[in-house]
Formats: structure tokens, sequence, C-alpha cells
């Protein structure tokens, strides 16, 4: 019995939208598993999105309760909802969001800055991961110099230098050709044979399938299928 | 972190070249009207005191203009008359002055020639190199007798003692004139020059050089302790009344001094109101350009706030951007301002003194501009909402 690493309980996130109240999440529970691979389904308006940045504590909920790798994330400073981006969750996103004036390089080692890791240490442990993501000969480029595919990698070793407890992709092969899609997914299948949970955030069924586990969201509810 | 954030600074600075510089000009001009300032007034008041070490600051001199009958009170009585009716002067020195040429042996030089009374070179404070000054019997006497400045005794006699030679001094033909002194090394006063001139007694100079119907000029000393400016203009006022204002001048370094110190007190005042609205209106340019570069960056906030910046991380980049920007303005602003105090400096014939403070000063004041007008801007950026900040396009 391996434990959760995410956890929801009762999570709801409403939004006032003039005189209209927008329930993007209504009274969502979900565990993943720590070690998992995930998908979180649904199309587009189900509040899927609104999931994965309350997860990714970039959101907090209206009500409810999240827990991250055991910290609850309720009643957090900006400061604090920071520090947990930073060191558990890794962000890979559909366009990329390379800083695009930084090198690859500057840009896998962002994250270390702001977890105070010292020059030396940022630079191998950043080399070391674009090594990972097969972009060893591409350190020193700029993003506008790289194609979407090596981009894309370019910020799954982003999303990993800090070793986070959760890899939180959304449409990550969504801007992509199929043949560089296909590639990226089996980046993510092999990082979690290594161990990494994945969650991994599409409206697309067919790579919602290719994921272990899925979690189907409908109108603001998880639901048992679409 | 700060130098990584200096390093983004730079590279969006080095990005966007003109757009800097013309956000950067109200720094610039504000800076470099400040340092100018203060290396002008420290130049002005080293220059006030060295010419207060030269001396000639208890002098007030009086140069009879023009021609007319008017000119005839300035004779060699006067000044007893200006003692009788001015307050405050020890000494009125009456000058006759001309130019001629004088020889000895073979060598033949053009010089100023003077005629003054004996108390002359020691109201002057004009010292001997050699021999002896003439004295108030050669005067009354009319003894052809001369005291030779440096430069005159140096070229006329390059070696060996000039005292007691004899020096030929031209009128319609020449005469003989007995060296009885040669004086030291001595900077011009306003009224007199000194190494290049040569002295007789004021009477010998009247009778056997050239009639004296005007003096060319009165060097008048006042007592210590009594402030020249105020003798000057009382001077002024009595000649006023006595010939009209047309017929004379007078000049003092005391109000010379006072002159150049109510220029420099007008530039300043000038410059610092250049210098404060520039500040502003800098300060303003940098909070436009932060805001601008704000809402351009607006993704790369939501990016880095993604990635766990913190409100205060990201604040601290804004906050190091502006300090960059306005720092780099502010050294900018230091060069010209140098430059252009340099350049006046020059102009005024004064010496460059650098003011060390002007370069602590410009860059505080940059600093304090570029937190002051930055702040607004980074807590901006540092208040964004992560989830907009990504979507934005």
């Amino acid at each position: 019995m391996s434990e959760n690493v995410i956890e929801l309980v009762n999570v709801r996130r409403y939004y006032i939208v003039g005189d209209f109240c927008v329930k993007a999440l209504d009274g969502v529970s979900a565990q993943i598993r720590k070690g998992s691979f995930t998908a979180i389904m649904g199309p587009s308006g189900s509040g899927k999105s609104t999931m994965m940045n309350l997860i990714g504590c970039l959101d907090t909920p209206t009500s409810g309760y999240i827990k991250i790798d055991g910290e609850y994330t309720n009643n957090l400073t900006e400061k604090e909802l920071a520090d947990i981006r930073n060191r558990k969750v890794g962000f890979v996103f559909q366009q990329f969001n390379l800083l695009g004036k930084q090198t690859a390089l500057d840009n896998v080692m962002t994250p270390l800055l702001y977890a105070g890791v010292r020059g030396r240490e940022r630079k191998e442990r950043a080399e070391a991961l674009l090594e990972r993501v097969g972009l060893k000969d591409r350190m020193k480029h700029l993003p506008s110099e790289l194609s979407g595919g090596q981009k894309q990698r370019v910020a799954i070793a982003r999303a990993l230098v800090n070793n986070p407890s959760i890899l939180l992709a959304d449409e990550p092969t969504g801007a992509l050709d199929s043949r560089t899609g296909d590639q990226i997914m089996e980046l993510f299948q092999d990082l979690n044979d290594e161990g990494r949970t994945v969650v991994f955030v599409t409206h697309d069924r067919g790579l919602g399938m290719r994921c272990r586990e899925q979690i189907f969201i409908h109108d603001g509810k998880i639901v048992e299928a679409l | 972190m700060v130098w990584e954030n200096i390093k983004i600074a730079l590279t969006s600075m080095v990005h966007n070249k003109m757009r800097t510089l013309l956000s950067l000009l109200g720094i610039i001009i504000g800076v470099a009207a400040v340092v100018a300032i203060l290396n002008l007034g420290q130049s002005v008041s080293e220059s006030i005191t060295e010419s207060m070490n030269v001396g000639g600051i208890d002098m007030v001199n009086i140069f009879p203009s023009g021609s007319s009958r008017e000119l005839n009170v300035f004779d060699e009585a006067f000044g007893g008359t200006l003692m009788n009716n001015v307050d405050g002067i020890e000494a009125v020195l009456p000058v006759a002055s001309s130019t001629t040429r004088v020889r000895s042996g073979q060598d033949i030089l053009s010089v100023s020639i003077s005629g003054v009374t004996s108390n002359f070179f020691e109201v002057n404070n004009a010292e001997l190199l050699y021999g002896e000054y003439f004295t108030a019997l050669d005067n009354i006497n009319r003894r052809q007798v001369v005291v030779l400045g440096k430069d005159v005794a140096d070229e006329l006699f390059p070696v060996g003692n000039a005292v007691g030679s004899y020096v030929s001094i031209f009128r319609q033909s020449s005469k003989r004139y007995l060296v009885v002194g040669v004086l030291d090394e001595k900077d011009s006063t306003l009224g007199n020059s000194f190494d290049n001139t040569i002295f007789i007694p004021l009477n010998t100079y009247g009778q056997r050089f050239r009639r004296i119907s005007t003096m060319s000029s009165y060097t008048c000393k006042v007592y210590d302790g009594v402030d020249a400016t105020v003798v000057s203009d009382n001077i002024e006022n009595y000649l006023n009344d006595l010939v009209g204002s047309d017929y004379f001048m007078v000049m003092s370094a005391a109000s010379l001094v006072e002159m150049s110190q109510e220029v420099m007190n007008t530039l300043s005042t000038f410059l610092a109101a250049i210098a404060a609205i520039s500040l502003l209106v800098g300060g303003i340019g940098i909070m436009n350009i932060m805001l601008v570069s704000v809402a351009e960056r607006t993704r790369e906030i939501g990016i880095r706030k993604a990635l766990g910046a913190s409100p205060g991380v990201i604040m601290g980049q804004f906050l190091v951007e502006a300090l960059t920007l306005t720092i780099i303005g502010g050294l900018i602003g230091l060069l010209i301002g140098s430059l252009i105090s340099y350049a006046i400096v020059n102009l005024a014939g004064w010496s460059l003194y650098f003011s060390y403070s002007a370069v602590v000063l410009s860059i505080g004041f940059s600093m304090f501009v570029g937190v002051f007008f930055g702040w607004y801007p980074a807590a901006k950026a540092s208040k964004l909402d992560p989830i907009e900040s990504l979507s934005y396009e």
C-alpha cells in the first residue's frame, strides 16, 4: 500500500463573475498515489484546469482541504505557497512557458535559484537533467533556437530539477505534432517508470487512456466515466 | 540572486537600448546638474581661497579713464584727498605707467615702466632678491635709479648681480639709470604687474621720463580688518560725486570675489532647480518604463511564480532592475556633469577641484530615485495573480 502524494477532500472552487457564481469545482475528493501516472480528463470547461491549479498551489480552494506530500495548503501565505510550488511541484505547460531571453540552462536553473541552491550545484544539477532529457548539446541555446519538442524537453528538465513530489503536466503535447507528442509521452512514461509521480491533464481521450490511471471530471465533479 | 537579477536587467536594457536611454535622460540630466553644481562650487571656493593667499585682497585699485579736464584731479596729491574723504584707507600708491625699451650692453628689451613712490614695494609685499628699494630721498631728488622686475633682470643680466650696473632707458634719447634693486618673483595683482616691469621714482618719471598729466592708477591699501568691498563702494561713491562715473574704474579682488560668488550662487540655484525638476521627471520616467516592463513581462512573472518565486522575490527582481537602471543613469550623469564642470572651469580659468561628495551624492540620488519610483511597479508585479499572468498573451 503506497501513500497518497495528493489528497483532495471535498474541494470547492467558486468564482464570482458579475452576478453569477461559477462553480468550477464543486465538491471534489480524490487521492493520487505516490509513483502513479494519473490522467485528469475532461472536456474544456469541465474544471480540470482549476483542479490542476489547485494541486499546483497556484490557487487556493473556496472550501475543502488539499494535502500535497503531507502538507495542508489551507491558510498558507503567498510566500509559503510559492515555496510549495518550488519544492513539491514541477509544472509542464502546453505552451512550454520558457523564459524567452534565457538559455535552456538558465531556464532549468531558475527553480534552484529560488530554492537558494548555490551557483555551482545549480549548474551541475541543471546540466545533468538536460542531459537526461537528451539536450546535452543544446544547453546554451535560447528557446527561440529550439524546436517545439526540444522546448518541451527543457520545460520537463526544469520541472524536475528541484526533485519535486509531483510532475504536473497540462496538455504537454497539445502544441506538438503527433510524432513529437509521442516522444514526449514516452519520456513521461520513462520518468514514471523511474518512480516519478506524474499528473497528466488532458482533454484528449487517446492520450489520457495511455496513462495508468484516470480521473474523469465533468461540470466540476468527478464522474465514473465520460 | 541579486547578481542574476542584475544580469536580467542588463539583458533587457541591451535589448531595448533606445528606450532605456530615453527613459534615463531625466536622471542623467539631473545627476549631471548636481555633479556640476558641486564641482563648480568646490572649484570656485578653492579658487577664492587661492586668490586670498596670493594677496591683493586688501587692495582697491582706481583706474582713471578717458581724456578730459575732469581727469586733472588724478594727480599725485589725489591720494591724500582720497584718504581725507574715504575711511579705512591705510595708504594710496599713485602709479604712472607706460612702456619703453631698456638696454644693457647689447640686450634690448621691451618692458613696462612704472613711476612709483618709495613705499610702493612694501605696501605691495614685493620682496627684494638683491639690493634695496629706492628711497623717499631718491624720489625727492629725482635720481635716475631703477628697481628691476625678476624677468627683466634675468634677461638683461643672465650672469651676475644686476645691482650696481647701469641700464639705458629709452625715451626720446636714452638715459642711464643705476640699478639699485632686483625684485623677487611675484604674481600680478589686479593693479600692478611685477616680473616684466621696471620701477623708477615717481618724480623721476615725471621730470626725466614723461610728463605726468594723469596717474595711470592708484593702489589703495585698506586697514587690516576693514572690508575692502565696502571701501571700494565708498571710493566709487566719492568719485561719482567728484568726477562722474565715466572717468574712472574701481576694481578690487574682494569685489571680484564677491561678484564671482554671486554669479556662482545664481548658477547654483539655476542648476539646483534643473536638477530637482530633472530628477522628478527622471523618476517618473523610470516609473513609466518599469510599468511598461512589468506589463510586457506579465507572462514571465507568471512563469517565475509557478517556478516558486515568492512575491518578495519578484519585488526584489524589479527593484533591482529599477536600481540598475538608475545607477547606470547616475554614472552617465556623473561623467557628463564632470565634463561640464571641467569645461566651465577651464573657460573661467579656475582650476578644477573634483568634489568627491559629488560621486557619493549622485549615486545616492539615483539609488533613491530608483527605489522610490521603482517601488510601485515592483509591488504591482509582485501582486500579479499567477494563473492570470500565465494566460496573458
